[in-house]
């Protein structure tokens, strides 16, 4: 198990090194840079900020000095934002994107896991039918499309839940976490009834079955466990499908959290945020799925030798 | 009074009628075998009765003075607790994959109301059904034990709280053949120790014979004959059983006529085989080592071993479609090359036919084309007219009709499917067939039809046949000579007969124990 | 059949409107009613009123559609032709390279892909053929390891081994016994491609990162929806009401596809 976790770490550097290296190449590579406004500045002032910021120098030692900092918690100074260093950003950013994803997905694994469990014990029948058509739907619910409509309805139709900013309380929180767990639930829903499906037609149920266990305790000693498999292999494809979410949800709802900086960095050619928050997201994204690898060893011992 | 008894019981499965008007009983201590082909209705009639199948069952049916008929599914699962244990077929699936064996061995041994077993109880129960190292395996979880190590797991849980009936759905058919009679005298021993009644169901009548007392011959869902097991096998009162008798190959049946032996046709010198091991890790798996055979012309030979013991991969590196890492094959003293070096002249003299006859038919072809594939690559001289007309051949020479030109795979029974995969091996008249396990697949009144099938192509036009099996007693039907593998070596090769009266290597033993 | 289908039956009715009401309406997508700025739905010719600039509510979902769709199928299509190859040639090779390739695939799975593509779109300018190429490989992944698992599955299957032994050429067997037996499969998942990409594309249209004016699309329209949406629900409602209807009816079809093909 240790060696497991061991081994993921060895290949997780790498992966985010390539990642940093890749994107930085990627956006020099860009035609434009950051100082191209609408109107041209004069070539001395040009200079001068390429000079302040190091962007004069060759681009191998611009990606060295770049990760050398990095390792520092060091993500540079924002182009755009011009008061503010990246990492104060992220500081800030960070914890508002967290709690949204984090809530997005516990949210959506209590929803999924339940709403497929119910569905599997009535297979075939009506309930069943009618949980699986709603979890399809909710699959095909973007955010950017919910968002907006939960907006609509709940804060300027009815006026219950605020529409933009964070506010006092939590109330602030609930549109946003729904429109993002929505369809992840769904899915979730989904490959937990097909998992408990396949599962409860398998040898080691008769088995359990025939030692006159009651239908419940089958259930849950014997069945759930292999068949959340593969909603935990799910769970990294669905962190990174919050993260994307997140930016959607953030600018509708107006949230200062690091989706909505990594659209305005991207539009504007702030180099050093995009890298920065690409970085944070790509190990966000390596770090959940060794947190679903772990899962998983739990959840079927055949995995952890894996 | 029986412990067990069944009178008169049919089986419904969505108002289908499955099985009808089948009575037995089961003594206690006593053993009672349903024997059948698959689809008779065998595993239906053991297992409906406690609700372990969608059927409903219908009739009469007592256990200890329990009566089965109108349980509800709380009374069945009482009985289930109470009365009975099972065991099934496929030990790798039937315990639960995140349960350690001791968490579902005390489980299995409290069904019944017991009290919390102490460790060394459970260590005990292991024990008993001769499983090594009993306490380390209690912590292990099912994918560590081997498949004979689960399926003692399976039977140590399902005698733990003490039923009075044990039924075993072909409870050593996916074992391998040596470990079968062990685990079907550690079943006898414990019968007789705690006074089990016990129902075995088996495809194979061979296997019963010596533990059961009762025999049950199922057919199409009805009872076909009934009795004690001699007086069933020496004095059979049907025709299905006297069929089925005659179909099961036995070691001390008279010897059959063999064909007339030519010259050495295919030799391997020292063939090795060896496989990369999967991912990054370095190293290989030797499957097999330094193995040397001789065919000759018109020759069978058997090629036996257990499961692992590297004889279809020799087997594929004979007939040229799998790797060979060291070593030749030899074809009438000149050397064949590799897999995808063969010529299309040497591809045409050796053919294979494997065990499982559906996957061996591309489900999309028609069987047309299945036939004609050969000729195609092999015979490009020939017009379409001209390999039709072999197809026709080909397939009136493993007795199809013509009809069966135009059928799609999934409309053949295992049986057609396998006669049409042994058309498209000789259409291009090869000499040399290599069957992997082809007749193992197939209920034994098919299997023994492919089988004679085989030897009358092997008669008429003088084939040699590489016959790869795990099952001595069907080989010595067919071949000369025997070549015994074990663990990628060969251990031991001579006369059929020779080495079935004095085997000499402990696997030989082994194999020739189990037929 | 017609009711078992019905999702199926709408997507097309859906993709046939699109492509006729261009013809039958009186305005284009692109065209603004100085008379009827803001107009209510059923207002004379516009039968779903106007935008905030005068245009044409119907026009433009039926442009925005097409476009939606076409980016989609193209994308999806891209996606077939490199899962294809890609899973294929892994599963068929085998070994150390089988091993290599998926260990990219699954390095690209981890990714955080779509703030890749967005950066792709910032860097090479947002041109509507570079939106769907970098969906169509973006979407190729899940593909290539269904591709590359049934390639692995029939490898083992009797029936290719017999035709190896039958002489028949590695081509052969890939284009007569591999492809025809997994066709049904890919297109199971070409079909719940196209609802991903859909997706996707909104999703970057909605942050003005794909379509560009004066080419519209679903994801646009709703963007301009919900830019608006406090004076004009309509603008959200219809181009986001449609969105779904379409990404669920393919959802369902494509799913039932793939249930039956495995």
């Amino acid at each position: 198990m240790l060696s497991l976790i061991t081994r993921r770490l060895m290949t997780a550097i790498p992966t985010l090194l390539v990642i940093i290296l890749a994107s930085f190449f990627l956006m020099r590579l860009a035609p434009g840079g950051p100082f191209d406004g609408e109107r041209p500045l004069d070539p001395a002032t040009q200079a001068a900020l390429q000079q302040a910021y190091g962007l004069d120098r060759p681009l191998w030692e611009q990606a060295w000095l770049y990760i050398s900092r990095l390792v520092q918690g060091d993500f540079g100074p924002s182009l755009v934002y011009r008061d503010f260093s990246v990492s104060e950003l992220i500081a800030q950013g960070l914890p508002i994107s967290l709690t949204l994803g984090g809530l997005a997905i516990m949210l959506a694994l209590i929803i999924g896991v339940t709403a497929g469990l119910f569905a599997a014990v009535r297979a075939g029948k009506a309930a069943d039918k009618m949980i699986m058509m709603l979890a399809t739907v909710a699959t095909a619910l973007p955010t950017f499309v919910t968002g907006p409509a939960l907006a609509l309805c709940f804060g300027l139709w009815l006026g219950l839940l605020p529409v933009s900013g964070t506010g006092e309380g939590g109330a602030w929180l609930i549109m946003p976490v729904v429109a993002l767990a929505l369809p992840v639930s769904g899915a979730i829903a989904k490959l937990t009834r097909a998992g408990l499906a396949s599962v409860l037609k398998q040898d080691h149920i008769r088995t359990a079955r025939a030692r006159g266990l009651s239908e419940t305790k089958i259930l849950f000693k014997h069945g759930l466990r292999p068949a959340l498999v593969p909603v935990a292999s799910y769970l990294g494809p669905a962190a990174a499908g919050l993260l994307t979410g997140a930016v959607v949800v953030e600018t509708v709802f107006g949230l200062p959290g690091l989706g909505r900086y990594f659209v305005q960095g991207a539009l504007n050619r702030d180099y050093p945020l995009v890298l920065g928050v690409v970085t944070l997201y790509a190990a966000l994204i390596i770090l959940f799925n060794l947190f679903a690898d772990l899962v998983y060893g739990w959840l079927d011992p055949r995995m952890r030798e894996g | 009074m029986s412990l067990y008894e069944i009178r008169n019981m049919a089986v419904d499965i969505a108002g289908n009628r499955l099985v009808e008007e089948v009575s037995l009983t089961v003594e206690a201590g006593r053993c009672t075998a349903i024997i059948g082909a698959s689809g008779s209705g065998k595993s239906l009639t053991c297992l409906t009765p406690f609700g372990l199948t969608p059927g409903s069952a219908s009739g009469s049916m007592l256990l200890d003075g329990v009566d089965l008929v109108g349980a509800d599914a709380g009374q069945l699962r009482d009985a289930r607790r109470r009365l009975t244990g099972f065991i099934f077929q496929q030990p790798l699936t039937a315990l639960t994959p995140h349960l350690t064996v001791g968490a579902q061995l005390q489980e299995a041994t409290m069904q019944a109301g017991s009290a919390r077993p102490s460790r060394l109880e459970l260590v005990q129960k292991l024990e008993r059904v001769g499983l090594s190292r009993p306490d380390e395996r209690l912590d292990q979880f099912p994918h560590r034990l081997s498949g004979g190590e689960r399926q003692r797991v399976m039977i140590a849980a399902a005698i733990a709280h003490d039923p009075k009936l044990l039924i075993a759905d072909e409870p050593t058919s996916a074992l391998d053949a040596s470990l079968r009679t062990e685990i079907m005298d550690l079943l006898d021993e414990l019968r007789a120790e705690q006074g089990l009644g016990m129902l075995l169901v088996s495809h194979d009548l061979a296997s019963v014979e010596g533990h059961a007392d009762q025999l049950v011959v199922m057919d199409k869902g009805r009872v076909v004959e009934t009795g004690p097991v001699g007086d069933v096998i020496a004095n059979p009162a049907e025709d299905y059983t006297r069929k089925l008798i005659t179909a099961t190959p036995r070691l001390n049946e008279p010897s059959p006529k063999l064909v007339e032996l030519g010259d050495v046709l295919l030799e391997t010198g020292d063939v090795a085989v060896e496989f990369q091991r999967p991912g990054w890790r370095r190293g290989t798996i030797s499957a097999v080592v330094d193995a040397s055979i001789m065919v000759r012309q018109g020759e069978a030979l058997a090629l036996v071993g257990g499961s692992g013991s590297g004889k279809s991969t020799l087997g594929r590196a004979i007939a040229g479609i799998g790797p060979v890492t060291r070593g030749g094959v030899l074809w009438q003293g000149s050397a064949l090359p590799e897999r995808r070096a063969r010529s299309l002249e040497m591809r045409r003299l050796i053919q294979p036919v494997f065990q499982d006859p559906v996957a061996s038919l591309d489900p999309q072809w028609q069987v047309r084309d299945i036939v004609t594939e050969p000729l195609r690559n092999l015979r490009p001289d020939l017009t379409r007219a001209e390999r039709e007309d072999l197809a026709r051949r080909a397939l009136s020479n493993v007795d199809l009709a013509e009809d069966f030109l135009t059928r799609m795979p999934t409309s053949l029974s295992g049986g057609q499917a396998q006669r049409v995969a042994i058309a498209r091996a000789i259409i291009a008249a090869p000499q040399l067939l290599v069957l992997d396990e082809a007749t193992s697949a197939l209920d034994p009144l098919v299997g023994a039809e492919i089988l004679m099938l085989l030897a009358r192509l092997q008669a008429e036009n003088g084939l040699s046949l590489l016959f790869i099996t795990h099952d001595i007693a069907a080989a010595r039907r067919l071949c000369h000579r025997i070549a015994v593998m074990d663990e990628g070596r060969i251990v031991e090769t001579g006369a059929m007969q020779a080495v079935i009266d004095d085997p000499r290597h402990p696997a030989t033993q082994r194999l020739v124990a189990a037929s | 059949m017609l009711k078992r289908h019905f999702p199926l039956i709408l997507v097309l009715l859906i993709v046939m409107l699109a492509l006729v009401l261009p013809f039958l309406l009186p305005w284009t997508y692109d065209q603004i009613d100085w008379d009827a700025v803001r107009a209510p739905a059923f207002n004379g010719s516009h039968i779903f009123g106007t935008d905030e600039i005068g245009r044409d509510r119907l026009a433009r979902l039926a442009a925005g559609t097409q476009v939606t769709l076409m980016v989609a199928i193209a994308a999806a299509l891209v996606s077939l032709i490199v899962g294809i190859a890609w899973g294929a040639t892994a599963g068929w090779v085998g070994g150390r390279v089988d091993e290599a390739m998926m260990r990219i695939v699954d390095g690209l799975y981890a990714l955080p892909f779509m703030f890749i593509v967005i950066l792709l779109m910032v860097v090479f300018g947002r041109s509507i053929l570079l939106v769907f190429v970098g969906i169509g490989l973006v979407e190729w992944l899940t593909m290539a390891r269904v591709v590359r698992g049934q390639v692995m599955a029939l490898k083992q299957r009797p029936f290719i081994l017999a035709a190896e032994a039958a002489g028949t050429p590695s081509m052969v067997i890939m284009l007569r016994h591999i492809l025809p037996n997994i066709a049904g499969v890919a297109l199971a998942y070409l079909m719940l491609t196209v609802p991903q990409v859909v997706m996707v594309e909104s999703f970057l249209s909605f942050l003005g990162l794909g379509v560009q004016e004066p080419l519209t699309s679903l994801g646009i329209l709703v963007k301009e929806g919900a830019d608006d949406m406090d004076m004009a629900p309509l603008g959200l409602l219809l181009p986001g009401g449609l969105l779904v209807l379409i990404l669920v009816c393919l959802t369902i079809e494509g799913e039932r596809l793939r249930d039956r093909f495995s």
